[in-house]
């Protein structure tokens, strides 16, 4: 349903959309690594640069425990469903919420995933010229698994390394109602002020 | 004497005036002459304005017969581009007619673009009724929760249950079969907290996903009208 090089398109465009999006200083390191089907949200590479790294194990998402934000993507032809595994524990905090007295830790990863969801909403404008965008809401992780059931046509998960010692995990899920074949070219520099646009 | 002079007179009348008839008569010739000569330069030059008048007279015929042939054409011409002219007008006036249909036209499909964007509330609301229901959700996973710790309670009192059973000896042999059967009945029903749990998790997301998807969609409904509605407007200016 979905061709090959049109996976490689919404990965692509996912990467772009994470590392523009997710760190939350311009140079801090943000290091994606898909995850096998079948393994736990960490294991794999991502797990042995953590140890490399003298991280500790709490350091990376434990699916399915704690909640992720989901976002979806409409087509006519298909949606595109983002999931964002945030751990809450300290260093993930500190990371993200940093001076935000304001706003809850659900809220900031909550805008943070709408931003990245936004801008990979964006890049697929490019290719697919009717699409919305939903709000995040926030879900059980223990309800990931279950994304299987919506029959995907393209289903991927990754490790996401931010900073030093924050892990996050994100789910990518694709169901087609039709073949998709598109190739993205993601090179175009990144424009900055198109945050507002997003909502 | 006298007579002589008178006749000598008389013959000098008669001789001068015989001389003044002749040279009158010569002086009458050459000035009949030169009338002549004159009158006939006079009859050549009138003859060749004649001559001249003739040939312009017949230039003038044959341009007049030209200029006759060209306002009959010129004529024909505008019969015909009074022809021309009223079939534009009239295609003019068919035109305009169009024109204004094809105006009104884009103006209801803006309109009806515009009226359209509205079910964005629709989604909008479908999507809030989402809230409610994943409220439930959580409500049935509290209660599930509960039941599990029941269930959990009832593990370790069927447990203890048992084994006060075993000390009771053959006494507690009914006891035991008792206890034994509420472990198995815990057993079961703890398996089917966790199924439940499974299922209320893939409700979550079934629920979740699907309503993202009626907002997202509502989303792109509304800006695919947008759209229309602008291309809507940009033709009615067109036309205006």
């Amino acid at each position: 349903m979905i061709s090959s090089q049109a996976k490689d398109s919404i990965e692509r465009i996912f990467y772009k959309a994470a590392q523009a999006r997710l760190p939350m200083a311009p140079g801090d390191v943000c290091d994606i690594v898909p995850i096998k089907p079948g393994s736990v949200a960490g294991k794999g590479a991502i797990e042995a640069r953590a140890k490399d790294g003298g991280a500790t194990q709490a350091g990376r998402p434990q699916a399915p425990t704690g909640q992720v934000v989901v976002l979806t993507i409409s087509g006519i032809l298909f949606r595109l469903m983002l999931l964002l595994h945030f751990n809450e524990d300290d260093s993930t905090r500190d990371y993200f919420v940093k001076d935000d007295a304001q706003s809850t830790f659900g809220e900031i990863v909550a805008e943070i995933s709408n931003l990245c969801c936004g801008a990979m909403n964006q890049e697929l404008l490019r290719y697919f010229p009717d699409l919305g965008m939903s709000t995040p809401y926030m879900l059980s992780a223990q309800c990931v698994p279950h994304l299987e059931n919506l029959k995907p046509s393209y289903l991927s998960s990754y490790a996401i390394q931010l900073g030093d010692s924050v892990y996050v995990a994100a789910t990518l899920c694709v169901c087609a109602a039709a073949p998709i074949d598109f190739v993205a070219d993601v090179s175009a520099v990144e424009e900055s002020s198109g945050e507002l646009e997003l909502f | 004497m006298t007579q002589s002079y008178l006749v000598a007179a008389l013959m000098g009348s008669v001789v001068t005036a015989i001389v003044a008839y002749f040279l009158h008569r010569f002086y009458a010739a050459q000035a009949t002459t030169r009338i002549r000569v004159e009158a006939h330069a006079r009859t050549d030059a009138l003859a060749q304005t004649q001559a001249r008048r003739t040939e312009e007279t017949g230039q003038e015929e044959q341009a007049k017969q030209e200029l006759e042939s060209a306002i009959v054409d010129l004529r024909d011409d505008l019969a015909r581009q009074i022809a021309t002219t009223d079939e534009i007008r009239v295609a003019l006036k068919t035109a305009v007619e169009e024109k204004d249909q094809w105006t009104q036209q884009a103006r209801q499909i803006a309109d009806e673009a515009s009226r359209l964007k509205s079910l964005a509330a629709t989604f909008e609301r479908w999507h809030e009724q989402m809230i409610s229901l994943m409220t439930q959700n959580q409500d049935m996973h509290a209660k599930n929760h509960e039941l599990s710790a029941i269930v959990r309670h009832v593990v370790i009192v069927s447990l203890n249950a048992s084994i006060e059973a075993a000390r009771a000896g053959p006494a507690g042999r009914g006891f035991a079969v008792v206890a034994s059967e509420v472990r198995e009945l815990a057993a079961r029903s703890e398996e089917l907290s966790k199924s439940y749990r499974n299922s209320l998790h893939r409700n979550d997301l079934t629920t979740t996903t699907t309503f993202q998807d009626i907002q997202a969609g509502g989303k792109m409904i509304t800006a695919s009208l947008g759209s229309v509605e602008a291309l809507a407007n940009q033709l009615q200016s067109k036309l205006h």
